[in-house]
């Protein structure tokens, strides 16, 4: 059996293109066990690192499910340009709004 | 020959399907970068009252049902893994199989929802809704409990009403430990925004794995026509994404102080 050509541009997906069953659950079980992580280590009582550590793991998990489940791992140059721009967008928006109300006990902007 | 002529699939203005679906992916990163942005503004006043008033949100966040919280996270998690199979059936050509994922996917989200549904009936029971609601429970309970007696406090109405004004007793605004109910009913505002525009994507998406559902029993997703599963698949994945963040800000932040 030959290996399907890959250059044609109407060819159906080759097994290249499809996700290996082992990788996806292992994406899943990696997700699942850290959203039970956090809720676990958030009930012990985390104190003031709650938000950074809940928050932190929250990114781990959406990079985890971006990266292998929505295919950035694979995706076109301008696709992620357009993930990262957002993500620049939304630093650019928490900095200009915290640099404010985190100034403000020396009398703020 | 015209490339058009190579698959029914093939819209006429794309040269060929590697075109195609390039730019239809495009289309929806596009999309999915302006949700990432509606969500932000909602992420953003959230950590900044968060920050102004932490032990007020604590209070208000130890008194929502984490149970169902972690049972809907579950839930969203494994509806993105179904989600993904069926991108791979499609790109297999297995429809059985696509089909399959796609109705587990819609029920999953369905029982999200179901869920989601269960938890507003609950609060509203308790009068855990912003707004003349609460306050006027708040009130009454900060009345009886003043003038009962000091052994009464403990039959009183087990909602977060009575329990916020059985810790306020004796305080003042301004005093160590005084919990603010106008900081409470604030908390619930940005609870019942975020968790409400998050449930309407989750209808949104359900709608369309189930047009997708329909459009795989028409035979309309051959394996050249996979990246409309997953054009649909980056959104349910993106909508799963935004609550692996509102579940910890919202139900974690009080966590610490009680589980319900």
């Amino acid at each position: 059996m030959s290996k399907p050509d890959h250059n044609k541009p109407d060819d159906p997906p080759t097994m290249h293109d499809v996700d290996k069953p082992a990788t996806l659950f292992a994406v899943y079980l990696v997700v699942l066990g850290l959203a039970v992580a956090n809720i676990m280590l958030s009930v012990a009582g985390l104190h003031n690192l709650a938000l950074p550590v809940q928050l932190g793991i929250g990114t781990v998990q959406a990079v985890l499910v971006a990266w292998y489940w929505m295919h950035l791992r694979r995706g076109d140059q301008v696709v992620t340009l357009s993930a990262v721009t957002s993500l620049f967008f939304v630093f650019i928006f928490y900095v200009l709004v915290l640099s404010d109300v985190l100034t403000r006990w020396r009398g703020g902007l | 020959m015209s490339a058009s002529t190579h698959s029914p699939v093939l819209k006429h203005h794309f040269d060929n399907l590697e075109q195609q679906h390039s730019a239809e992916r495009l289309g929806m990163w596009m999309f999915l970068a302006t949700e990432v942005l509606f969500f932000s503004g909602l992420f953003v006043a959230y950590t900044v009252y968060r920050y102004l008033y932490p032990a007020d949100f604590e209070f208000a966040s130890s008194h929502l049902i984490l149970w169902i919280a972690g049972l809907n996270t579950g839930l969203l998690i494994t509806s993105s893994l179904t989600m993904t199979f069926a991108i791979r059936a499609a790109q297999l050509g297995d429809r059985p199989a696509l089909l399959r994922h796609l109705l587990a996917t819609a029920a999953l989200g369905s029982a999200f929802m179901g869920f989601k549904a269960y938890e507003y009936a609950t609060d509203v029971e308790e009068k855990y809704v912003p707004g003349p609601m609460f306050q006027a429970e708040y009130d009454r309970a900060v009345e009886e409990l003043t003038h009962a007696p000091k052994d009464h406090a403990e039959s009183h109405p087990h909602n977060p009403a009575w329990d916020l004004a059985a810790r306020n007793l004796g305080k003042t605004y301004g005093d160590p430990g005084f919990i603010s109910p106008q900081r409470v009913q604030l908390f619930l505002c940005f609870y019942y925004v975020m968790t409400g525009i998050h449930g309407i994507h989750i209808l949104v998406g359900i709608g369309c794995i189930l047009w997708l559902v329909q459009q795989t029993y028409a035979g309309k997703i051959p394996p050249e026509n996979y990246s409309t599963v997953e054009v649909v698949s980056l959104y349910w994945h993106l909508v799963d994404m935004i609550w692996l963040f509102l579940m910890p800000l919202l139900y974690l932040a009080g966590a610490g102080m009680k589980s319900h």
